[in-house]
């Protein structure tokens, strides 16, 4: 693939290459003296063959990762391994492509890691996504095997993402719900941090073993702490400055994102840290919630985002979403009833019964 | 004429915990609903700083623990407590307790009179069973957002909850559950005080209810 970068004109130079190396042992919460040795095994030239599968979603993360500019992420992870086959940016289309695929399975069988992107459909057989006459079940049932671990890219890969939301019509699910035998690394995000898919790449090129997870898959220096727990902005959540709404006061003095929805405290990343966009921005810097896009099911549980918390589907009834508070507020209302009921009654009883003296 | 004996039902650790709880609690309400719903602003920046959030939900997290203690205690007392305040006693599985508690449904419709027990009826107590349980899982959520980076709580957090966001649902769920249930609880009590003839009010004062004298 850095055949592809060979005009020179992607190329690295060594001070973004030294740049990104050092972000990238930052990322994984390692000390600086570590660089010395990521940047060594940067520089080996025995590079991992990478198999890079898209199945349904929308590409975003291949593409935010193309579009970081200095220093250059995505050159960096291409030049670090030797990308076999991407259905972006290869130049073979059709057969060919599919070849390509057969030839560098046979080739680096149970070597090569296999990076995933996107969720796989498994309703009625996975025939809702297909590519070249194979649905994606098949193409990752078979490319998994092989592999010798898989990078789960996104949240659609990780778990499912948008198009797993209920009612989840093609019955989309993750990597780690159809690959069990195999070490999946999971590294969510609508899209990821491109650090953090560098980092992840890093860590197992440097220790030669993919890195400390947490319950769900996701490496620990990224996603071992929650957003609200190093977010800027927690000064003024703890103060009680609060935005109230967008546009107000508060929110053009910089106050918390709380009442406005934001997810930071149910959230695990490292978005306030790492950032995007090589400006140092995130959401909330540029004041907006987070909408906790690195969680499991967050298109279901993190709505509504302008909300903290979710609207309760009332199990019995047909399909009624209604917010947890205005539910509390019907079963209080509905006991108060309910007691003034039985205390009238009483009192009735009291009046129309005479009281024996005892 | 009716006899009473004054007999002691409650231990103080019965008491103890009772007290505990019911302060606790409302301690919890009132500042788990501002940490929902920061309804009073702090202070605009420029003037002095009083951290009310963050001094809230410290008051939250203290009353959290005296929760957990007494919801400890209580279920210490459930097994090693006396007669009236072993679980034995009152859950209604037992034989003698399913005519009970047909009695109390009665009584609490008006269609018989009340009778006392000593202990919790198997209404009551079934009910507060529940609330126990519903505390655990209380509890659970709670320690999970309060310690989310792993270790116990937080592996015993993902385990039942998976995400945050659920365990804050569940939280904020429960709540409205317990203002119902708090709201049924002292309506009974008051109810169970002028239709009963136990003194059940001063009783959890005292630990001493009346009973006929007949009986126990
Ligand atoms: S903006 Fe969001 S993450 Fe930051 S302190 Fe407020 S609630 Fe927490
Ligand atoms: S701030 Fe929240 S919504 Fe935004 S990328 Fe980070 S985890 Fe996702």
């Amino acid at each position: 693939m850095s055949r592809l970068f060979a005009n020179g004109l992607l190329k690295l130079r060594r001070r973004d290459f030294l740049k990104a190396a050092t972000i990238a042992t930052a990322a994984m919460g390692l000390p600086v003296t570590m660089v010395d040795k990521v940047t060594a095994a940067l520089e080996s030239p025995k590079r991992p063959p990478v198999i890079w599968l898209h199945f349904m979603e929308c590409t975003g993360c291949t593409e935010s990762l193309l579009r970081t500019s200095h220093p250059d992420v995505a050159t960096l992870i291409l030049d670090l391994v030797s990308l076999e086959y991407h259905e972006t940016l290869m130049a073979a289309a059709g057969h060919q492509a599919e070849e390509n695929l057969k030839r560098a399975i046979e080739k680096y069988r149970g070597e090569f890691i296999c990076v995933v992107e996107g969720g796989i459909s498994t309703k009625d057989g996975g025939i809702y996504c297909k590519i070249g006459g194979r649905t994606a079940l098949e193409i990752l049932q078979h490319v998994g095997s092989e592999a010798s671990s898989i990078i789960a890219i996104g949240t659609c890969a990780a778990f499912g993402g948008v198009q797993a939301a209920a009612p989840n019509p093609t019955g989309a699910v993750g990597v780690r719900d159809i690959i069990k035998d195999k070490p999946i690394i999971n590294v969510p995000g609508c899209p990821p941090n491109g650090y953090n898919i560098l980092a992840t790449i890093v860590y197992i090129l440097t220790f030669k073993r993919p890195p400390d997870v947490d319950a769900l898959g996701r490496p620990k220096f990224a996603y071992g702490r929650r957003i609200h727990d190093h977010c800027e902005r927690r000064a003024h959540f703890d103060e009680g400055r609060f935005v109230e709404q967008f546009g107000d006061e508060g929110h053009k003095k910089g106050y918390c994102l709380y009442k406005v929805g934001c997810k930071g405290p149910v959230t695990y990343a490292n978005c306030p840290t790492q950032r995007f966009c090589d400006a140092g921005v995130w959401p909330v810097a540029a004041g907006h919630g987070c909408i906790g896009c690195t969680e499991p099911n967050f298109w279901d549980q993190m709505i509504p985002f302008y909300e903290h918390v979710p609207g309760v589907e009332v199990p019995s009834g047909q399909g009624i979403v209604g917010k947890a508070e205005r539910i509390g507020k019907f079963a209080i209302g509905a006991a108060a009833a309910g007691i003034a009921i039985h205390a009238a009654a009483g009192a009735i009883k009291k009046a129309t019964t005479k009281e024996k003296e005892e | 004429m009716v006899l009473y004996r004054r007999v002691k039902i409650w231990s103080v650790l019965l008491r103890i915990f009772h007290w505990t709880f019911a302060l606790s609690i409302l301690v919890l309400f009132v500042t788990g609903y501002y940490i929902h719903n920061p309804f009073a602003l702090g202070p605009w920046e420029g003037s002095p700083t009083n951290f009310l959030m963050a001094k809230v939900r410290y008051v939250h997290f203290l009353a959290g623990y005296f929760f957990i203690a007494a919801l400890l205690l209580r279920f210490y007392l459930l097994i090693f407590g006396n007669r009236y305040e072993r679980f034995t006693d009152f859950i209604f599985l037992r034989p003698r307790n399913i005519p009970r508690l047909f009695h109390t449904i009665k009584a609490y419709l008006y269609l018989g009179k009340h009778e006392s027990y000593g202990g919790h009826n198997p209404l009551a107590g079934t009910i507060y069973l529940l609330v126990l349980l519903m505390s655990v899982a209380m509890a659970l959520s709670g320690l999970y957002m309060l310690y989310p980076e792993g270790g116990l709580w937080a592996s015993a957090g993902f385990s039942i909850f998976k995400t945050q966001q659920m365990a804050r649902l569940f939280h904020y769920f429960l709540f409205w559950i317990y203002l119902v249930f708090v709201m049924f609880h002292l309506y009974l009590v008051v109810w169970n005080d002028i239709f009963g003839d136990e003194g059940l009010i001063s009783g959890i004062f005292s630990g001493r209810k009346f009973l006929p004298a007949k009986k126990g």
